[in-house]
């Protein structure tokens, strides 16, 4: 008797819980990592969303970085309760695309019926996200490393702005430090080994690791202690040891140091437009990231950032709803505003050239140079971007032998060597583990 | 009721008999200790015949065991000697490879010995500063209580705080400290040295540790008898060899409480302030054995090491614990 009373009492909250969500609009969530200025703008996306149509609710949930966000959603898809839709960094490709645990966006909208122009969008963008030439998870917030610098310690020094190769800089960098212009040259950024030895090598046609960066296979092994990487940290290394460079280190942000007028130069993600037009109390401007003098033309440079990930194990008319969403993001007007509110780039060539149109990099020329980076030339083997299983342990890896250099522990051969080495181990676990899912040839 | 309880009690030694001579000798000891302990009249709670009462007392602290620690163990014990996704949808038992790699790893190597240094100095400095904190506590007559919660605040700081606050305060390029140490000719810089930055963490972890210890000391102090104290500065004991003839061995097994409890902190509580001051750096060279659980296990995606690991810590900290027992606790002095 008394377990029936608490059966019942039991479905009746359940019913309290369901009954609503019947009622009204189909609700799905979006665990996203934005948080600040461009979780405001995130929310901004969604609820013009809401607002277009009277179908379908999405919640952004803010679900801390993008560790605690993979942490979330992975937890919870063990709990058989995940979220309809998930933002995750370029890192963690491998990782969801081979999961089982995911529905290929491309495969939805075209399901739903909607068109969706998957060729419009820029390569170094679409390669990324893409598994076989359709698109695993609909591009949301794409950057790209720039070269930000402050014009008054340029021009004092005598020069116009920063020069295009890493030599003619090196120069520059010295001649503002001797002039006693600036104590700090640059300053060195968190996310260096993204910008300063992945972006690096696809810019300079290096490559990371072979079977075209990990396109071809899950065999693949890392090649850079073989490239210009290591003379690109020995490089690194020299200029810290010459106070050319600084390390913000623990407390303190990198970007702080440039804003602030300290360091004289940046490189960092064009995401960081919104950040430094609201603290910078210099004359800033920004540029391409430079490249090596014997490497002409430099290539495109690659993508950071997130998706939207969509996740199995939902009901179909949660999908529908979900579709929704993902046309809306993709469509040009929604990549044009975004664009503009936060100073990612916008994923479709459609949406850049209504840009332009409009005239709106007459009034903000640095947010041209992400697009025309990440779109100049044809991306090869070596541009494309970055398949490795793993990636951000073999990063960590990478991120301490290079820290190892710094302390003057090691050499930049002996760091890189070392490096591989560690990074192959890894990606070796995750090939036995994904041993019989199929890559052959995924491009 | 009461007299068959004695009985069970005493018979419980002599029913193992080793040799005939120590059997005897062990049985008057034993019976010799029991008695009085029973006799002294000690209270026996009264329940009541049956298991029933009892076990409904203690489910609410056996619930939170089995939630919070056992079941927790036996996922870590299983994951340990599986290779998965971090899904779960691919899963393959691997035996123990994945303690074999840690062993193998000089990664892994690296983190044991930061960790064996970290702790050991955490571990003296934390207790050493609080002796002295304490210590003077006894000759502070105006303010003491005021003194006290100065001293008591740290704790009340959350970690994550704490760790920011050093790492500000010690940044080479903003830290004032870090400049009072430039200015010293000491060439500063815990994001590139690595022993800077192990000082550096085990300055802030210690700093953070410092009151827990303090007050227990305090406390014990307090219970050291003034008789003692009084005989002692008759017979011409000044304040610093009353405390170091007197209140130091007396406070034996407090001392020896905190150097546990220090160890346990060490092990597992200073995850946060590592992550805010150096994030494991550089070069690995802070990065101790629980940091490193969470980054490969949360960070890194690596459940099966990360199992692993932890398991490992687990058993270093049981066997840290135990040693601890074992060669310490006979050398302190628990009577009065």
């Amino acid at each position: 008797m008394r377990q029936n009373t608490a059966l019942l009492a039991l479905v009746v909250a359940m019913l309290a819980f369901v009954a609503p969500a019947q009622a009204a609009r189909i609700e799905v969530q979006w665990w996203h990592a934005m948080s600040g200025v461009l979780g405001d703008r995130l929310n901004e996306v969604v609820e013009k969303f809401n607002k277009s149509q009277d179908k379908y609710t999405v919640v952004a949930v803010a679900k801390g970085n993008y560790d605690e966000v993979t942490n979330g959603v992975i937890a919870a898809y063990r709990a058989k309760r995940p979220p309809e839709m998930v933002q995750i960094a370029e890192r963690g490709y491998m990782t969801m695309l081979l999961s089982e645990a995911v529905v290929p966006v491309q495969d939805l909208l075209e399901k739903q019926g909607y068109k969706v122009d998957f060729a419009d969008f820029i390569k170094p963008v679409a390669s990324f996200w893409s598994y076989k030439g359709r698109m695993s998870a609909l591009p949301f917030n794409s950057s790209t490393p720039i070269f930000w610098y402050n014009k008054d310690h340029f021009q004092k020094a005598g020069f116009d702005k920063p020069a295009d190769t890493w030599q003619e800089l090196e120069k520059q960098l010295y001649a503002i430090k001797a002039k006693g212009i600036s104590e700090c040259g640059t300053v060195l950024p968190g996310d260096f080994y993204w910008s300063l030895l992945e972006n690096y090598s696809a810019i300079n046609n290096q490559p990371y690791g072979t079977l075209a960066n990990g396109f071809d296979g899950l065999g693949t092994e890392f090649v850079y202690n073989k490239t210009k990487v290591v003379s690109q940290v020995a490089r690194l290394k020299k200029w810290l040891d010459d106070g050319i460079m600084q390390i913000a280190g623990q407390g303190l942000s990198p970007e702080q140091l440039f804003t602030s007028g300290r360091c004289s130069t940046f490189v960092n993600s064009t995401a960081s437009h919104g950040n430094i037009e609201r603290n910078a109390t210099i004359n800033w401007s920004a540029t391409f990231l430079p490249h090596e003098s014997d490497i002409n033309p430099p290539l495109n440079s690659t993508i950071g950032g997130g998706a939207i990930w969509v996740m199995k194990g939902h009901t179909p008319e949660r999908y529908e709803a979900v579709a929704a969403f993902l046309n809306f993001v993709a469509q040009p007007e929604t990549q044009v505003w975004w664009h503009g509110a936060t100073g990612y780039v916008p994923a479709t060539n459609r949406a850049y050239e209504l840009a332009r149109e409009r005239g709106y990099y007459k009034d903000h020329p640095t947010r041209e140079i992400a697009v025309l980076q990440l779109s100049r030339g044809v991306p090869n083997e070596n541009s494309r971007g970055f398949r490795f299983g793993n990636f951000v342990q073999t990063m960590l890896a990478q991120r301490q032998e290079v820290e190892a250099v710094f302390a003057g522990q090691k050499s930049p051969q002996q760091a890189m060597d070392d490096a591989v080495k560690r990074g192959n181990e890894i990606l070796r676990q995750f090939e036995k583990l994904n041993a019989g899912k199929n890559l052959d040839g995924d491009r | 009721m009461r007299s068959s309880a004695i009985g069970r009690d005493v018979a419980v030694p002599s029913a193992q008999p080793r040799s005939a001579a120590a059997s005897v000798s062990h049985r008057a000891a034993a019976r010799k200790k029991a008695r009085p302990a029973q006799e002294a009249g000690l209270k026996r709670a009264n329940f009541g015949e049956g298991p029933g009462l009892p076990t409904l007392l203690l489910l609410p602290q056996l619930l939170i065991l089995l939630f919070f620690f056992f079941i927790p163990s036996l996922r870590a014990l299983t994951q340990s000697v599986l290779l998965s996704d971090p899904f779960g949808t691919t899963v393959q038992f691997v035996w123990f490879d994945n303690f074999k790699a840690l062993f193998a790893n000089g990664e892994y190597r690296q983190s044991m010995w930061v960790t064996l240094l970290f702790t050991v100095g955490q571990n003296a400095l934390t207790l050493s500063v609080a002796l002295v904190l304490a210590f003077a506590t006894d000759h502070i007559i105006k303010g003491r209580s005021v003194y006290r919660t100065i001293i008591l605040l740290p704790y009340a700081i959350a970690p994550a705080i704490a760790g920011i606050l050093w790492a500000f305060l010690f940044n080479p390029a903003v830290g004032p400290l870090a400049h009072v140490l430039h200015g010293l000719g000491i060439a500063w810089d815990p994001n590139l040295n690595p022993n800077h930055a192990l000082i550096l963490v085990t300055l802030a972890a210690s700093w953070k540790h410092i009151c827990y210890d303090y007050i227990f000391l305090v406390v014990g102090l307090l219970a050291v008898p003034v008789s003692l104290m009084e005989a002692a500065a008759v017979d011409g004991a000044g304040p610093i060899r009353r405390f170091v003839s007197i209140g130091l061995p007396m406070l034996g097994p407090t001392v020896f409480f905190l150097a546990v409890m220090n160890f346990i902190y060490g092990f597992f509580e200073t995850f946060a302030i590592i992550d805010a001051v150096t994030k494991g750096g550089p070069a690995g060279a802070t990065n101790i054995l629980v940091y490193k659980v969470y980054v490969d296990g949360f960070v890194n995606l690596d459940l099966g090491s990360s199992a692993a690991q932890s398991v490992l810590l687990m058993s270093f900290a049981l066997l840290c614990t135990l040693l601890q027992f074992r060669y310490f606790d006979r050398k302190v002095n628990y009577g009065v």
